[in-house]
C-alpha cells in the first residue's frame, strides 16, 4: 500500500503518531518514511498544532529556579545567560565573588608551591605551574583548583572544599575544547589531590574551561561528555 | 510568567527561537520564562512527581538550545514545537523509570477533562488559553465523554489501545474507532473554525 498516494491512510497514521497510539513496529516504520517525505511531515505538524493545545489545559506552574541553573551549567552559560567562554576572571571583575575568589586563588596558589616545592626533586628547579583554572560552582564559589605543568607533563587537581559525594558517585574531570567534544581526563578522589597527565595540547589557545561533572561510580557511560550535571567549572589559563 | 506576553504572541517566541539557533542567551533565557511555566505544568501533569517534571524540563530546554537550528518556522509554531519536544521528553523519562510512576488517571485526567470543559463553558475565564486551546476546547464538546477521556489518557500518558481499553472497560476494537472517530471529528471541526 503506497501511503504517499493515500490521503486517507497518511491522515490516519500521522494523527494516530501524534496522538501516540501508533506504538512499535508501525511507529518506527512511519518515522522512517516521514524522514522522507515533506507531505508527512506537513501532515504530523498539522496534527500536532490540532493536538498540543491539549497541553495548556494542564495549567502553568512554577519549576524551581534550579532547573534554570542546571540549564546554564550543563550548556556552560552563566547565572544571567552569558555564554562563558570568556576568562571567569574577565567575567567576575569587580564583584565580590571575584575578590573571594582571588583570596582563595592566592591561598591555594601557595598551598600548590609548597607542595611543588615539597614533593619536587632536589636536582631540578623549582618552577611555577604553566597554567590553572580555579572551578567554582553556580553560586561562584571557588572549589577546585587544577594547576598544569608542562614542563613535568602532569596536571594536578587539589579540591579546596571538602564534597560530600554519594558513595555511588564520583566526580569526573572534562576538558573542554574550543572545538570538539568535552573530553575526560578521568576521576577525581574525591577529597584531597589527583595526579593527572597533562594531555599535549591542553593548553589555553585550544582549551576553554575544565569542568568537574557528578557521574555514576565508575564515570560518565558517554566519552564524549558529562552524563551527569556539571558540578564545577572555570577557564584555563596561562601564568 | 510575565501576564503581558500570551502564548499567542507567537511572533515574539519565533523571533526569540531564531536568535536561539544563534546561540544568543538573553533570548534563551527569555524564552525560557516566558513558556518555562506553562511546560513545566504540562510536564507535571504526566509526570506527578516534581523532581521528574524538573528534571524533563530541564533537558527539554538543551534540546531545545541544541535543536533551534532544526526549528521549521513555516511548518510549526514555537508553542507547539516545544510541547512535542517536551512530551517526548517526558515519555522518554517514563519510559526509562518504567513503574515508579503511579498514574493517577482519574484524579489527573479529570481536572485536564474539566479544564477543557469548562473552557468551553465559560470562554471568558480562561483568558490565559491561547486561540488555538480555546478553538480545540470547543471541539471537544462534539465528542462522547468516553472519546473524550480516551484522546486525554492518549496524550498525556502515552497510553496504548489496550491501555485505554483495560482503563475505560471497553472492547479494544471500539476504543480503536472511537478515538479515530474522534480525531476525525476533531480535524473537521478545526479546520472548519479556521476558516470562520
Amino acid at each position: 500500500m503506497n501511503i504517499q498516494h493515500n490521503k486517507i491512510l497518511r491522515e490516519k497514521l500521522s494523527a494516530a503518531f501524534v496522538l501516540g497510539t501508533l506504538k512499535g513496529g508501525a511507529r518506527r516504520r512511519f518515522v522512517s518514511l516521514v524522514k522522507q517525505s515533506a507531505i508527512l511531515q506537513a501532515e504530523v505538524a498539522e496534527w500536532e498544532a490540532r493536538l498540543n493545545p491539549l497541553a495548556e489545559f494542564a495549567g502553568s506552574a512554577a519549576p524551581s529556579p534550579q532547573v534554570w541553573q542546571h540549564i546554564a551549567r550543563r550548556l556552560s552559560l552563566d547565572s544571567t545567560g552569558q555564554q562563558s567562554t570568556k576568562s571567569s576572571w574577565l567575567n567576575l571583575g569587580g564583584s565580590l565573588n571575584f575578590w573571594r575568589g582571588l583570596g582563595v586563588i592566592s591561598t591555594a596558589l601557595a598551598t600548590v608551591l609548597v607542595v611543588v616545592l615539597l614533593t619536587r626533586q632536589p636536582e631540578t628547579v623549582a618552577v611555577m605551574p604553566s597554567y590553572m583554572a580555579m572551578l567554582v560552582d553556580d553560586k561562584a564559589q571557588p572549589n577546585i583548583v587544577i594547576v598544569g605543568d608542562a614542563k613535568r607533563h602532569s596536571l594536578t587537581v587539589k579540591i579546596l572544599a571538602s564534597q560530600t559525594i554519594a558513595a555511588d558517585k564520583s566526580l569526573e574531570l572534562w576538558v573542554i575544547p574550543k572545538k570538539g567534544t568535552p573530553k575526560s581526563l578521568g576521576l577525581l578522589t574525591k577529597n584531597g589531590t589527583t595526579t593527572f597527565t597533562l594531555p599535549a595540547n591542553a593548553t589555553p589557545q585550544n582549551v576553554a574551561m575544565l569542568a568537574v561533572s557528578l557521574e555514576r561510580l565508575h564515570g560518565s557511560p558517554n566519552p564524549d561528555g558529562p552524563t551527569g550535571p556539571v558540578l564545577f567549572t572555570g577557564a584555563w589559563q596561562q601564568i | 510568567m510575565d501576564p503581558t506576553l500570551s502564548i499567542d504572541d507567537s511572533q515574539q517566541l519565533k523571533t526569540w527561537l531564531v536568535a536561539v539557533a544563534k546561540k544568543d542567551t538573553q533570548a534563551f533565557r527569555s524564552l525560557y520564562d516566558a513558556t518555562a511555566p506553562k511546560l513545566f505544568g504540562f510536564l507535571l501533569r504526566i509526570l506527578i512527581k516534581r523532581e521528574l517534571a524538573e528534571e524533563a524540563l530541564q533537558e527539554s530546554f538543551i534540546n531545545i538550545w541544541n535543536n533551534a537550528l532544526s526549528y521549521q518556522p513555516h511548518l510549526a509554531a514555537p508553542m507547539t514545537w516545544m510541547t512535542t519536544i517536551a512530551r517526548n521528553k517526558a515519555f522518554d523519562l517514563l519510559r526509562k523509570i518504567d513503574d515508579v510512576v503511579e498514574i493517577d488517571t482519574d484524579n489527573f485526567d479529570k481536572d485536564v477533562m474539566n479544564a477543557l470543559e469548562s473552557t468551553a463553558q465559560t470562554p471568558g475565564e480562561s483568558l490565559q488559553l491561547s486561540q488555538d486551546a480555546k478553538a480545540l476546547s470547543r471541539c471537544f464538546t462534539q465528542l462522547e465523554g468516553m472519546q473524550k477521556q480516551a484522546i486525554v489518557m492518549a496524550y498525556y500518558h502515552d497510553a496504548s489501545h489496550s491501555e485505554i481499553a483495560g482503563q475505560l472497560h471497553l472492547p479494544i476494537g471500539t476504543v480503536k474507532t472511537w478515538i479515530r472517530r474522534g480525531l476525525e471529528r476533531l480535524r473537521i471541526c478545526l479546520n472548519n473554525s479556521e476558516r470562520a
